[in-house]
């Protein structure tokens, strides 16, 4: 008989989530108390502590995969998808030196505005666009995720799980804005760490591991038997380009993420942006660090007990209510939702951003900052509803991975960024072409779409690290090329940077009203770096074994 | 002065991007070096354990460093700026 998840003390786990959302509501409650203007609606006041910052930028980014999905992966490819989740916890720290602070110091709300600052309407319609959709499929996968677990937390359909979990999620993150967002989400990850790592001590203990005490590294000497159960857990199983790929594909995109850079904006200063990111690197590096632990013990509990499981996604799951009290594995299920909820509570209010500052600023230039807040409101609540709706019967496309749609981002938004915030030649057309072109490039050659004309194959291809490594480098090639090229021909004056578009650039980065020239103006450097980026286009095109 | 303050912000920028996907991407240099493996640290192989260690303290002291340093760039920065005429600082809405 297929091992699946079947948590038998059921009201005790009504018990758990009902507590836990009565706590979020109360703080989704006290938050919209604090919300009046759009500042506080979009940014929490920009007020946001460094810790409590940590804690929600931490949360914000680990989803409900570091509980489901990264650990049936593990099993999956062992090892070296250790590798991959290892190097997500580089984004907030790369963002937040590469773009985050300048965009904190210009008072932006998400990305968003800095490219309509930067490049103007059209290339922020592209722009935002391209996030919104992308934000939409995150939604999408936090609430299919938590509609299953209510299914398996509680027997009910996965329809009914869908419908409550999704509206009782809505409730409290629509009624607290960026403010009970980031509270919510701060709580959420001591959740989070609290339910992978102390039922994580007690399992291990009971597999036999004499480091139990501290689960995320002392497992050292379980080692050998794992070896003799599965000789190749440890094996890096492939060559160097699969290591490299995961640069453009899962490096690059996340960089990107309007939720994640929001979660930088909301800070109190500038200097309390990056000693958030510190707090970041500590928080999300013990719950990453036992998820690991988590995929390890999976792969051993798979291989010694003869256990087989139906569901992957279960497995931590499943070693909770095979080794620890009912409680427990209701309150890891818990923390499984929080994640889900923090992730989530990040893209809605990414997605109300988008929408209600950044778009609505280029539709509705003249409306009023009240006016704007409501239609923030709205659009957070009714994008929820959305990715509720969607998640009923989810379009094959939009779920199939959003570690593929990473790649996605990658090359239609990351080069439009990092380049407009440290090259004045960046050119607006240049911007559209290279991100709309690309773009589609990428979803043409993924496999999803057009499974017919794809480059790689396997989950090198349905992970996107196959085409984001020919797209990405492509993109930012195309860009900096278009760039050199439409600033040089006079019919296309009206779109090359002005003025005042470069002095954004300077102001950005800290210059207050010193303006030169030739600060990131350097054109050698941009023209190495397309030279290089044809290269390792060149190189992803080439057959994957 | 100015100049030695733009240089300054992109070495730091270009130093700090390095040390973070080192940390990030420690694997690699595993894949690059494979005379590396086969060590243990703590009972795991050493390809397991550092990348991991790197991703999670590795990051961390990165990070650290990398707040002091960019905060002190930035007390020097705006020193610089409020030497220079007052003026207010705005930023343009843009139009396409």
């Amino acid at each position: 008989m297929p091992m699946e998840y079947a948590l038998k003390e059921v009201w005790t786990g009504v018990a758990v989530i009902a507590v836990m959302f009565a706590l979020f509501y109360y703080i989704g409650w006290w938050s919209s108390k604090k919300t009046a203007s759009e500042d506080d609606f979009y940014a929490a006041g920009f007020s946001i502590g460094p810790v409590t910052n940590g804690l929600s930028m931490a949360a914000t980014w680990a989803s409900l995969a570091t509980f489901l999905g990264v650990i049936a992966l593990i099993l999956k490819l062992q090892v070296p998808f250790v590798y991959l989740w290892i190097q997500w916890a580089i984004s907030i720290p790369l963002l937040t030196l590469l773009y985050g602070t300048s965009l904190r110091r210009m008072k932006a709300f998400t990305p968003g505005t800095f490219i309509k600052a930067r490049y103007g309407n059209g290339a922020t319609l592209v722009i935002a666009g391209w996030m919104m959709l992308i934000m939409v499929m995150y939604a999408l996968g936090q609430m299919i995720g938590l509609g299953q677990a209510f299914e398996i937390l509680f027997g009910v359909p996965y329809n009914t799980g869908l419908i409550v979990a999704g509206l009782a999620t809505l409730g409290f993150i629509t009624m607290g804005g960026m403010y009970g967002a980031s509270y919510n989400a701060a709580f959420q990850m001591i959740i989070m760490i609290l339910a992978m790592i102390v039922p994580m001590g007690v399992i291990m203990k009971k597999m036999g591991a004499s480091g139990w005490w501290f689960p995320p590294l002392a497992y050292g000497d379980m080692v050998p038997e794992m070896l003799k159960a599965i000789p190749t857990f440890f094996d890096m199983k492939y060559d160097y380009r699969w290591y490299f790929a995961l640069i453009p594909a899962f490096t690059l995109g996340p960089v990107a993420l309007p939720h994640l850079a929001m979660r930088v904006f909301t800070s109190s200063s500038i200097k309390s942006a990056r000693w958030a990111m510190f707090w970041f690197a500590v928080f999300l590096g013990t719950l990453f660090t036992g998820c690991y632990t988590a995929g390890f013990a999976g792969n051993f509990f798979t291989a010694t007990t003869g256990a087989k499981i139906a569901k992957p996604d279960q497995i931590l799951l499943i070693m909770n209510v095979y080794y620890n009290p009912g409680l427990i594995a209701a309150f890891v299920i818990g923390g499984a939702m929080a994640a889900g909820l923090s992730t989530v509570g990040g893209n809605l209010m990414a997605i109300a951003g988008l929408m209600g500052n950044d778009l609505l600023g280029v539709l509705a230039p003249n409306m009023d900052k009240r006016a704007k807040m409501k239609w923030g409101y709205v659009t957070l609540g009714a994008s929820g509803l959305i990715a509720i709706l969607l998640a009923f019967k989810p379009p094959a496309f939009l779920v199939t991975s959003i570690l593929w749609a990473f790649g996605l981002l990658a090359t239609t938004v990351s080069p439009g960024i990092l380049l407009g915030v440290w090259w004045k030649e960046a050119n607006k057309l240049a911007l559209m072409i290279s991100s709309i072109v690309c773009g589609i490039i990428y979803i043409v050659i993924s496999p999803h779409v057009l499974p017919s004309i794809c480059i790689g194959k396997g989950i090198v291809a349905a992970l996107g690290m196959s085409g984001g490594l020919v797209t990405v480098p492509l993109s930012f090639a195309l860009f900096i090329l278009g760039s050199l090229s439409f600033n040089r021909i006079g019919a296309l004056s009206a779109w090359a940077p002005t003025l005042e578009d470069r002095k954004v650039i300077d102001r950005i980065h800290g210059w207050g009203a010193d303006y030169d020239e030739k600060r990131y103006n350097n054109n050698t450097w941009a023209i190495a770096a397309a030279v290089v980026c044809i290269g390792i286009t060149y190189w992803g095109l080439q057959p994957w074994a | 002065m100015k100049e030695k303050l733009y240089k300054k912000e992109v070495w730091i920028t270009v130093v700090f991007t390095v040390l973070l996907m080192l940390m990030g991407h420690f694997a690699q240099i595993f894949v690059i070096f494979p005379g590396l493996k086969g060590g243990r640290l703590w009972g795991f192989p050493v390809e397991y354990i550092v990348p991991i260690l790197m991703g999670w303290f590795g990051l961390a002291i990165v990070c650290l460093i990398q707040t002091v340093v960019c905060n002190k760039f930035d007390d020097e920065l705006d020193e610089f700026v409020k030497s220079q005429k007052p003026e207010q600082v705005t930023v343009k809405t843009g139009k396409g």
